[in-house]
């Protein structure tokens, strides 16, 4: 995609944002709400903009983007691992195949308890969560990359001498990342919901846990300060992450 | 040398049927021959193809290079494929050093050799493209150079200009003669075109449809080197397309009789 295409794009995705925008003020505006319920806009970039400043709120910020990458990290660690070994090796994929069919479509928020439990409301309570949650996605996408391989690459390069132990690096993951990418993207965004539903049944800090001190005192712009540096580090992560395809995928057709 | 001996190949389809591809087929290549591989879809050629290439081991029967049965793929039997197969994520250069690594060259090495062959196949300045950029042609002229970077005694080529337009083809044709004339490795070489197969080739192996028969082996007694412009005009060669072109005729009627 050229730079212009690109530019058009952007300005395209951030029409409707600003209209979202534009509706949040004008309801705000014509009173269609009270403004302790919902604060217009710019009351909430501004307090934004000057919480950004304060070690506190960085500190909420920093706890929760470790746990969303922690808990990212190690599903795509093991959602990558298992994945490729189950598509590559028939015994892993049938002790693995029942697994994940009944633990893919359990809320993995149901087992937050029995986590609170197990790990304490630390930090681990919540990475495992995020793992559980952005593992399944991430996982059966790499399995389904992995499963439809080309046979004549892997032929190919068997030819050229790559021994068998050695296709699976050499030729079945790298043909694999595309899709494994796409897993990601879902896992990640998935990981930016979950951390923040976890900081917000249980936490002592993070921007979830902000999020439910606010409501409590009915603190309504401090509410919606949380919610949308999430949305705006979502956007960031994501980007990051569109970068990194772009890279690893400038050779695959159709990026 | 490459022996194939008595091979049949019965696949299990889906409905749990078996299905005869290749029955009791029983050739020799000698070293150095360019043989053609001739025969309706479906007849079993690129399933010939892949014994002797290792990816497929035959129901029946066995496949041998150099006397020695053939267990497995190995550098010694180069597969060109028609869909290209180069690896997406690896330039040009990457595709055709790919098997030099392999074979355990040395990377400044690999990379001299390579650039080489990625011009003798005429894609100079093209080494840092990526396959997703390049027309038909010039992927399968990576595909060659990639397989000829691991220098195979035996080029395994499976319709590898199927996919090609008529022009792009007969330069392709041309290119992979004189690289042939040069070095004289043993080429197997699948196509159901009979022009091309009487073109390239010393010999003709014609098939029959399914399950695949060998009907007939035409030597093509053409002199070397072949010009196309010439041989076109050439009665001889006139008179070999015609004579196929009659085999394939009888073979496909050979097919519609219960
Ligand atoms: N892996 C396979 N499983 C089942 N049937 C196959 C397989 N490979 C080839 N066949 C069947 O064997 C026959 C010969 O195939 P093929 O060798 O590809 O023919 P050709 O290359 O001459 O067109 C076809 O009927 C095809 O459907
Ligand atoms: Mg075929």
């Amino acid at each position: 995609m050229n730079a212009r295409a690109l530019t058009s794009e952007v300005l395209l995705g951030i029409i409707p944002i600003a209209l979202a925008v534009a509706l949040w003020q004008a309801i705000s505006s014509f009173g269609y709400a009270p403004v302790t319920l919902l604060p217009p806009p710019g009351l909430v970039f501004s307090r934004l903009a000057q919480q950004l400043g304060t070690s506190n709120f960085q500190h909420e910020i920093a706890s929760t983007l470790f746990r969303l990458f922690a808990g990212f990290s190690i599903a795509v660690i093991l959602g990558v691992g298992i994945g490729l070994a189950a598509a590559t090796n028939p015994v892993v994929n049938a002790v693995v195949r029942p697994i994940v069919r009944v633990l893919a479509p359990l809320p993995k928020v149901a087992l937050y308890p029995a986590l609170l439990l197990l790990l304490g409301f630390g930090h681990e309570s919540k990475i495992t969560l995020v793992a559980a949650d952005a593992l399944f996605p991430i996982l059966l996408s790499t399995y389904y990359g992995a499963s439809m391989v080309e046979q004549k690459l892997i032929w190919s390069a068997m030819a050229a001498g790559t021994p068998r132990r050695q296709i699976l690096f050499k030729v079945v993951l790298p043909a694999a990342v595309p899709s494994i990418l796409t897993g990601c993207r879902i896992g990640l965004v998935i990981s930016c919901i979950v951390v923040f539903l976890a900081e917000m049944i249980s936490s002592t800090d993070g921007l979830g846990h902000m999020l439910v001190t606010a409501a409590r005192t009915f603190q309504a712009v401090d509410m919606f300060v949380p919610l949308i540096t999430i949305s705006l580090l979502g956007l960031i992560l994501n980007g990051l992450l569109q970068g990194l395809r772009s890279y690893l995928l400038r050779g695959f057709p159709e990026v | 040398m490459i022996e194939i001996d008595h091979v049949s190949q019965i696949f299990r389809t889906s409905g749990r049927q078996a299905h005869l591809a290749l029955s009791d087929i029983s050739l020799t290549i000698e070293d150095g021959a360019f043989v053609s591989i001739l025969g309706p879809s479906g007849c079993g050629k690129s399933t010939l193809l892949y014994i002797v290439g290792g990816f497929v081991s035959p129901t029946e029967g066995v496949a041998r290079v150099k006397g020695r049965a053939i267990t497995g793929p190995g550098p010694d039997r180069g597969p060109v494929f028609q869909e290209f197969a180069l690896f997406p994520w690896k330039t040009v250069l990457g595709n055709v050093m790919y098997g030099p690594r392999q074979q355990g060259v040395k990377a400044a090495e690999a990379d001299a050799q390579s650039r080489r062959l990625i011009e003798m196949v005429g894609l100079k300045g093209f080494e840092n493209f990526y396959p997703k950029e390049l027309s038909g042609g010039m992927k399968q002229r990576v595909a060659l150079a990639r397989t000829l970077a691991y220098h195979p005694a035996v080029l395994l080529m499976d319709e590898p200009f199927g996919a090609l337009d008529a022009h792009t083809r007969t330069r392709l044709q041309n290119d992979l003669l004189n690289i042939w004339e040069r070095d004289r490795k043993t080429v197997l070489f699948v196509t159901h075109s009979v022009d091309e197969a009487v073109f390239l080739s010393d010999k003709v192996v014609v098939m029959t449809r399914a399950p695949g028969r060998i009907k007939q082996i035409v030597d093509i007694e053409l002199p070397r080197p072949r010009r196309r412009a010439e041989l076109l005009l050439d009665p001889r060669y006139q008179k070999y397309v015609v004579e196929i072109e009659r085999m394939i005729d009888d073979t496909s009627e050979d097919g519609l009789r219960p």
